[in-house]
């Protein structure tokens, strides 16, 4: 969940752009364990997947403006591990979701309570690798409230916990979702804290979390300063994600993040570990991850009278830049 | 429960053997222990399926697969992986009133993840009271989930049997648009019918307007009801001299 400036706010960096070159990372593999793929385009997939990107992980979160029923949430969540999960098995992209009610819409206490009822109907599914992604936004009492209740359902579960960190008041709110969480008995280990920054990533190491961070423009981590941090902090318990969503975002940060390192002299492994095995290490403690059915043509289930071609038909490729379209 | 339409006992009987055979002692174990009439072990075991019993191809014998055909004409599970038919064999084992089923089942299908929509689509030949289904299989038809579709109409006697004549020729129309494979459809011929056979020309003539081609099981479809000079005419793309302009 990103966005709390208006476009117009925005002032684009003068001077000249340096053009984002894959072949830095050419052959790597990249899991972006958090983006919104229901608001983006198939454009969006194909760039993926031909950047690299094997896997990825969408948090259930506000759709930009609050919902008004629980059958919105239910179809939301069914969305999340049917249809979506669909759209992205064409373009050979694992989908993955976390489930939860999210830190905004937890201020209609009326409403948030009948979506605390349908939640375990889908935290037990298949591909539901976690709980997310929640938190607060403006740090009420209604937040706090069903922050604490998902908690409690994580680990009556045995999930992963997603937490979104406020935009506001960021580094207490981002230390209160701590507390919260060690005060409810969570392992650190089983807690993802999202969209940090150079003020509070130490913190969130010293305690044992996992931090990941959000480079997304604007507002939140930019993938030069995500250089610097990877320089000072290492590897161990960072990954990054794009967040991408229906604001001014970009779908490829995690592999233009990877590229950016690399020519920035960052150990292949190093980079390896925070746009790809540390995701998987986190969010596999859900039993949900497996590597193996990343690669579709080794899914069983997804062979056909012995036909390694996948099911349901892999997504035709159009040619962009042709000005006829056939 | 009462309802189904063909040897219940027996189908459970070579089901389980299936099932036995194809997965872990441990997960076997589990399997037999789960409280089917508490709706919410029973949901639960539904969508924890998976993890329990992993997703290898299940294993099953020549005479296993007659014995099943036998049992309920038309009902295959070749190639299934283990926890599609784990999950219908789940489905057909509560024994509780007509009407809490329906709205048990109806709950998992408005739910449904996209490997257990499969196994609920593929479960449709073998509910009990069959009646109940005929709504949820044509919404199904209108899924553009491709695995979904596919459950609905490959080697599945249900659609051929209960469908009225429109959703069952929305079925071969949305299976030769989203190029299936119209061999796998069960009841293909049988259901055959002069208003499917104009759609699909119609739809031939669209095509051939618009410069793309058809799958020629279309053609296949369309000469049980069309003159075989007429056909030709119209395979050539002659739609004049076919008279169907």
């Amino acid at each position: 969940m990103c966005c709390s400036l208006n476009i117009e706010d925005r002032q684009v960096p003068a001077g000249k752009p340096e053009a984002f070159d894959i072949s830095a990372v050419k052959g790597m593999k990249f899991f972006d364990p958090h983006v919104h793929m229901t608001s983006r385009t198939t454009d969006d997939y194909q760039a993926m997947a031909d950047a690299g990107v094997v896997a990825l992980i969408e948090p259930a979160f506000w759709l930009g403006q609050p919902r008004t029923g629980v059958d919105s949430f239910k179809d939301y969540y069914s969305s999340l591990v049917g249809w979506e999960r669909f759209r992205s098995s064409q373009f050979g992209i694992k989908h993955y979701c976390t489930i939860g009610l999210n830190s905004r819409e937890a201020n209609n206490e009326a409403l948030a309570e009948q979506v605390m009822e349908v939640l375990p109907l889908f935290i037990y599914k298949d591909g539901v690798v976690g709980i997310g992604e929640i938190g607060f936004d403006d740090q009420t009492a209604a937040e706090d409230k069903y922050y604490r209740a998902q908690l409690e359902l994580a680990k009556e579960a045995g999930l992963p916990v997603q937490i979104h960190t406020p935009h506001r008041d960021k580094k207490r709110g981002t230390q209160r979702s701590m507390d919260i969480a060690i005060e409810h008995g969570l392992d650190p280990y089983m807690v993802i804290i999202d969209h940090n920054n150079e003020e509070t990533v130490k913190e969130v190491l010293d305690r044992g979390f996992w931090a990941a961070f959000t480079i997304y423009p604007f507002t939140k981590m930019g993938n030069q300063r995500m250089v610097e941090i990877v320089k000072q902090y290492g590897s161990e318990r960072i990954m990054i994600n794009s967040a991408a969503d229906w604001g001014i975002s970009d779908p490829l940060a995690v592999p233009k993040t990877a590229a950016l390192m690399k020519l920035n002299g960052i150990s292949e492994k190093d980079i390896e570990l925070v746009t790809y095995s540390n995701a998987i290490t986190a969010f596999s403690q859900s039993g949900q991850i497996d590597e193996a059915d990343f690669a579709v043509s080794v899914d069983q289930s997804a062979k056909f009278e012995g036909n390694t071609v996948l099911r349901g038909g892999q997504q035709p490729r159009i040619d962009k830049s042709s000005i006829i379209i056939s | 429960m009462n309802g189904f339409g063909y040897n219940i006992e027996a189908l459970n009987a070579v089901l389980a053997e299936v099932i036995e055979g194809s997965i872990s002692p441990v997960a076997w174990a589990w399997f037999k222990q789960v409280d089917t009439n508490n709706t919410t072990a029973f949901y639960g075991a539904f969508a924890m399926m998976p993890r329990k019993t992993g997703k290898a191809v299940i294993d099953i014998s020549a005479e296993q697969k007659d014995i099943l055909n036998t049992i309920r004409p038309g009902f295959t599970i070749d190639n299934w992986a283990t926890d599609r038919l784990c999950r219908v064999w789940l489905l057909i084992q509560p024994d509780i009133d007509k009407g809490k089923y329906f709205r048990q089942i109806e709950n998992l299908f408005t739910t449904g993840e996209m490997k257990e929509l499969v196994a609920l689509y593929s479960a449709l030949p073998v509910l009990p009271y069959p009646e109940l289904w005929v709504k949820r299989c044509a919404e199904g038809i209108r899924s553009n989930i491709g695995l979904v579709l596919e459950a609905i109409m490959y080697r599945n006697p249900y659609p051929a049997e209960r469908l009225d004549e429109g959703a069952w020729n929305q079925l071969i129309m949305k299976a030769l648009f989203t190029d299936k494979q119209m061999h796998l459809i069960t009841g293909l011929d049988e259901r055959n019918n002069p208003e499917l056979v104009c759609i699909l020309i119609d739809f031939a003539k669209e095509r051939w307007a618009a410069g793309r081609t058809v799958d020629p099981a279309l053609w296949d479809i369309a000469a049980k009801f069309t003159e075989a000079g007429l056909l030709n005419e119209m395979k050539q793309g002659h739609w004049e001299s076919a008279g169907a302009i």
